[in-house]
């Protein structure tokens, strides 16, 4: 599965804002699959934005997104299922769950992984004693790895990754990279991460500007 | 338990959901034990008017001493009945046609029913007022069968009266009616042989009818010639039986009225006005009920609408976001629905031995439970649709 992006503005921001944009108004930004982009830009300049667009959580864009290999009609719910993954900014993990049951409500709808591969990806992010203990209990460096191993638990063509690493020290943004890396890999998937600054570790195909 | 269950049985609140149960149970179950009343009691009500088609009542003089010396003043003469039929309630007149012949019943000393002989009288009223099927309400020339209407009250005096005092067994209305026994008509010198069965029973006409064609024959055939006939009762159809000049129009002519009717229609009204008093309170209390279940659900869903919308942004479809409120709203209505129709059965059963000593109608058809699925099936349906739309709406927004 490709995406392609065809003249994408938000309805909210001006053309000027813009302007200086290598994705917004552009006529065609293709994302394969498979290949791995990294999209740029300071605060204010719609990275959010522009990763919900791609995701279908909001609307309020002028333009076309196509995801073209699959030309039959999806709604995003089957898009969400099992094509499309993102992990979210601010997590949107559920509060009065634990950290163990806060993956596995994403994983029980595909039931992508089995229980043992969740633990394993848990002890691996380093909060194996952390399993059992609410999400409110949890800092915020750690929410950011439950939310990761969410996101990686459920087939994808793409992964969206916004700010995925904001949280956390350079020891714990390897071991992320790793899993991710590992993940696209298995899934034969591609990646946009949107940053503000920092361009992690991995192997990018191309570098946009926003 | 599966997470997702966990997070939303999480917000949802006991206390709403027992008020939501109890309220629908009192609702459902007023309304449920109304209408099966309704149905147990309407032919108490309503059998007298199954046998006549229209208004009517019997209208005759007053016996006074004066008249017991002369007969003829407890006549109607034609002057009298037109100015009857001259009222504006009174829609329409009969008189009676009484048999001018001998009449004599008996049965075969067969059967379960103890042989007896007597006489009758019959009389007759036109065919448009009796409201019997035509197949049970018919005579011709050639047919050796007779049907009759009784009234009410001879049935009554046997099983009250005489059975009693007798040692005969107690015959209800259906099984009377099964039993064919014999007449006899003598007159002019000939007799003639007919079978009869009972199809109707009045309490409205005290007398014994027969089909008036039927009547016309035998008057004709075994009666006496050339007999003057005198009316002493009037049949009267009103055009409207609650008007308020009919009764002083009666007392002032000195008419009895069999008014019966009049009575009765006060009870029926009693009746209707507590159905309808008690179906207004049951389908009031339902829909607060309902109401009050719906806006409390859609406050939780709003008050967790950021639980709603990151479930659905996880990849979760709203109808799966909407199966749990579904499934617990639908499970508690079948089960208040049930302990409902269970409850109004058990007060039907209580209250229908009581009324078997007044229905000799078969018993009526349940409605509790055919009514009482309705309503389930109706509430389930509208609150699937109501939270589906309602997740819906607020997982996409």
């Amino acid at each position: 599965m490709n995406i392609e992006l065809n003249n994408i503005k938000p309805n909210y921001m001006s053309e000027a804002e813009i302007s200086a944009s290598d994705i917004y108004l552009q006529k065609s930004i293709l994302f394969e699959k498979e290949k791995l982009y990294l999209i740029k830009a300071g605060s204010g300049r719609g990275k959010t934005s522009l990763l919900n667009f791609i995701y279908g959580m909001n609307l309020n864009y002028s333009g076309t997104i196509r995801y073209p290999m699959h030309s039959s009609f999806m709604s995003f719910f089957d898009l969400r299922k099992d094509k499309l993954s993102y992990m979210f900014q601010d997590f949107k993990l559920f509060q009065n769950l634990t950290t163990f049951e806060n993956i596995k409500i994403k994983n029980s709808i595909t039931n992508h992984k089995t229980d043992r591969e969740i633990i394993e990806l848990i002890t691996k992010v380093g909060l194996k004693d952390k399993i059992n203990t609410e999400i409110t209990k949890l800092s915020l460096g750690q929410r950011q790895r439950i939310a990761l191993i969410r996101a990686v638990c459920q087939p994808f063509d793409f992964i969206l990754m916004d700010e995925p690493f904001s949280h956390l020290d350079n020891e714990n943004i390897k071991i992320a990279t790793e899993i991710i890396n590992t993940e696209l890999n298995k899934n034969r998937a591609g990646l946009i991460l949107c940053t503000l600054e920092n361009e992690y570790y991995f192997n990018y195909h191309k570098k946009y500007k926003l | 338990m599966k997470e997702i269950n966990k997070l939303q049985l999480s917000t949802l609140i006991p206390s709403q959901l027992i008020g939501y149960s109890i309220s629908l149970i009192i609702g459902i179950f007023i309304i449920l034990t109304t209408f099966q009343v309704y149905k147990d009691v309407s032919p108490l009500l309503s059998g007298e008017e199954k046998l006549f088609s229209k208004d009517i009542a019997v209208v005759s003089k007053h016996i006074t001493i004066f008249k017991t010396l002369d007969k003829s003043k407890a006549y109607f003469k034609q002057k009298e009945i037109n100015n009857i039929e001259k009222q504006p309630f009174i829609k329409d007149i009969a008189t009676f046609t009484p048999a001018t012949y001998k009449i004599n019943a008996y049965t075969n000393s067969s059967g379960n029913i103890p042989p007896f002989y007597t006489d009758l009288f019959f009389e007759s009223i036109p065919d448009s007022y009796i409201d019997i099927s035509p197949e049970q309400w018919k005579w011709n020339n050639n047919n050796k069968f007779i049907p009759i209407i009784i009234p009410k009250d001879y049935l009554n005096l046997y099983n009250f009266g005489f059975a009693e005092s007798q040692g005969l067994p107690l015959l209800s209305e259906n099984t009377i009616s099964e039993i064919e026994f014999n007449i006899r008509l003598s007159g002019n010198g000939t007799k003639g042989e007919f079978k009869s069965r009972i199809v109707g029973f009045s309490s409205k006409i005290n007398t014994i009818l027969v089909p008036l064609n039927f009547m016309k024959w035998a008057n004709n055939k075994y009666g006496k010639r050339n007999k003057k006939m005198n009316i002493s009762r009037v049949l009267v159809e009103f055009s409207n039986p609650s008007d308020d000049r009919m009764t002083p129009f009666f007392e002032d002519n000195s008419y009895n009225i069999n008014n019966d009717k009049l009575e009765y229609n006060k009870i029926i009204f009693l009746f209707k006005s507590a159905i309808y008093f008690f179906t207004g309170l049951a389908i009031l209390i339902i829909m607060l009920s309902v109401s009050a279940i719906v806006l409390g659900l859609f406050l939780i869903l709003q008050r967790n609408q950021e639980m709603i919308k990151n479930l659905y942004n996880i990849g979760y479809h709203y109808k799966q976001i909407a199966r749990l409120y579904q499934i617990v709203l639908s499970v508690i209505t079948l089960i208040v629905t049930t302990v409902a129709i269970v409850t109004s059965t058990i007060v039907r059963n209580t209250y229908s031995n009581r009324l078997e000593y007044l229905i000799t109608n078969a018993k009526q058809t349940n409605t509790i439970i055919v009514f009482g699925i309705i309503i389930t099936l109706i509430l389930i349906v509208v609150y699937n649709i109501l939270i589906v739309k309602r997740i819906k709406k607020i997982a996409t927004q």
